[in-house]
């Protein structure tokens, strides 16, 4: 374990090293998770200025959902995306063939694929979710509780433990069928969790449910923090949480065992 | 102008693009989720009853013209004449005997195509699915497609211009990002324009973003009438005249500027 975090240290020194050489990409990428923040509020506030409630979510809830979407999307783009980028994305390891020297470290290869790339930059986009996520909670009728804010924090853990077990799975059949990209066909769908799974139709509210569970990382973490949140609710997202993890890890050795190498 | 040779490669293109398909589908799929997620937001909160006027039928005529359209004026070309001029292919370009512009034109036309037969099976789907009583008057067909010229048109020129800003900046994809997100804020996808709040509407009117994919809809669908429907022309000339202005110039000026690097 301790030799663990002291390898998560260097991969974030390492990155961070990296990324220092390019400091005009900062500006860039500041004024991109602004652009991201200003259209996603501006986008509740627009429909919130017609309508007081839409099925029983209001301007305050709402906007708690956009914080934990954007809370979910920068731990995301903090280590888990492009981690697993460079093992199974576009021109990924998988695909060149680099994963032979990767293989051969004398690390568990999960542990080694979900962390070893680190974006700095993210760290901005953590602070600009958890600043949603405050601004939404003072616009809230009732005062948070110590109940409502431990409810929020398990969902928001379970929900971030499902995306990555989604994230890992997609990475997980990149082996079976090398240059697809399910991580685009991901990012489409995790799109669809900017508002809360009540405002679909039900056909699409059963698909972001039970087969791509996008819906329940944002939508359960809301509802806690509104304390609209059954117990019930809130223990079968952590299960689903659980089994998929478990699952996506299962999936994950089954796929490195599959690989032979690309390279010549 | 070599035109024959511009028509060549147009087909070229396209026949090599068809091959991709798989690719090109699932860039598709990802930008019609945007204009998706807001059709079936807005059309749940008009559910119960209408808002600002619009029906829950209204809203989902709209957005499902609206995803056509925003796929059929959606410049993609324009994300890699950025490319091009950075890694110095632009070299290859220059040398040929027809203006480098056609090869941008080509992928265009090539890709309308490939997306098309993404976008349009799905929007029959979804109107299947969601069984709206559409209410278009015949009359508006010809003034909509001569708008959805312009906004193709509009919307093209006005992204060449800041790609070809590359001549001078590394940087140019970043600008090609926050034109997206303020077609996003002002074209119509977040809301149709009578539902945004007065100051927006206000800045929309005004601006070439709605212009260059909400004004077709809205024409379409009837929600701009009469002496608007010509103001909204006006504008839509008007703001193409100077994105064809603009372009020109950054041309002009940009290949002056130009040295290739590497090669």
């Amino acid at each position: 374990m301790i030799r663990h975090m002291r390898l998560i240290g260097c991969f974030v020194q390492a990155s961070l090293q990296e990324e220092a050489a390019y400091p005009a990409n900062y500006w860039v990428g500041l004024a991109h998770s602004l652009l991201n923040l200003v259209t996603g509020v501006l986008g509740i506030a627009v429909l919130f200025g017609q309508v007081e409630t839409v099925r029983g979510w209001d301007f305050a809830a709402t906007l708690a959902l956009l914080g934990v979407y954007l809370t979910a999307g920068a731990l995301r783009g903090l280590f888990i995306g492009p981690s697993l980028d460079a093992l199974a994305g576009m021109d990924g390891e998988v695909w060149s063939g680099r994963l032979d020297f990767t293989l051969l470290r004398p690390v568990d290869i999960q542990f080694l694929a979900s962390f070893r790339r680190w974006r700095a930059l993210a760290l901005f986009d953590v602070l600009l979710g958890a600043g949603i996520l405050v601004v939404a909670v003072t616009q809230m009728q009732a005062a948070l509780g110590p109940d409502r804010l431990a409810a929020f924090l398990v969902a928001l853990a379970a929900g971030t433990v499902i995306l990555y077990a989604l994230l890992l799975a997609g990475a997980a059949l990149v082996f079976w069928s090398p240059g697809t990209l399910f991580t685009w066909i991901f990012d489409g769908l995790f799109q669809l969790a900017r508002y809360p799974l009540g405002l679909y139709p039900g056909w699409l509210r059963l698909v972001l449910t039970w087969i791509v569970p996008v819906g329940v990382i944002t939508t359960i973490p809301a509802e806690a923090l509104a304390g609209t949140l059954s117990p019930g609710a809130l223990a079968g997202s952590a299960g689903l949480a659980a089994v998929l993890f478990v699952a996506a890890s299962a999936l994950f050795r089954q796929a490195v065992r599959r690989y032979e190498g690309a390279s010549s | 102008m070599n035109h024959r040779g511009g028509l060549a490669l147009i087909i070229a293109t396209w026949s090599s693009w068809l091959q991709y398909r798989g690719f090109f589908f699932l860039l598709a799929f990802g930008w019609m989720i945007p204009p998706l997620i807001y059709l079936l937001v807005w059309s749940t909160a008009a559910g119960e009853r209408a808002v600002a006027g619009l029906g829950r039928d209204d809203l989902i005529t709209y957005y499902l013209v609206l995803i056509l359209v925003n796929q059929l004026t959606y410049a993609q070309a324009n994300w890699t004449v950025g490319d091009l001029i950075h890694d110095g292919r632009m070299n290859v370009l220059l040398l040929r005997p027809i203006p480098p512009l056609y090869d941008a034109i080509a992928s265009e036309v090539a890709g309308k195509v490939v997306y098309l037969a993404f976008d349009l099976p799905v929007v029959a789907l979804l109107a299947v699915l969601l069984r709206p009583e559409v209410r278009i008057v015949p009359q508006a067909v010809l003034p909509f497609a001569l708008a959805l010229v312009l906004a193709w048109a509009l919307r093209f020129f006005w992204g060449y211009w800041l790609a070809l800003l590359a001549f001078w900046t590394t940087r140019s994809s970043a600008l090609l990002a926050a034109q997206d997100a303020l077609v996003f804020l002002l074209a119509g996808l977040v809301a149709p324009m009578a539902l945004l709040p007065a100051w927006l509407r206000g800045a929309a009117t005004l601006l070439p973003f709605r212009y260059m994919v909400g004004f077709p809809v809205e024409v379409l669908t009837g929600q701009v009438t009469g002496a608007a429907v010509a103001q909204g022309f006006a504008l839509q000339a008007g703001w193409l005249l100077v994105a064809l202005a603009l372009s020109a110039a950054a041309w002009r000026a940009g290949l002056r500027h130009y040295t290739a690097v590497g090669g």
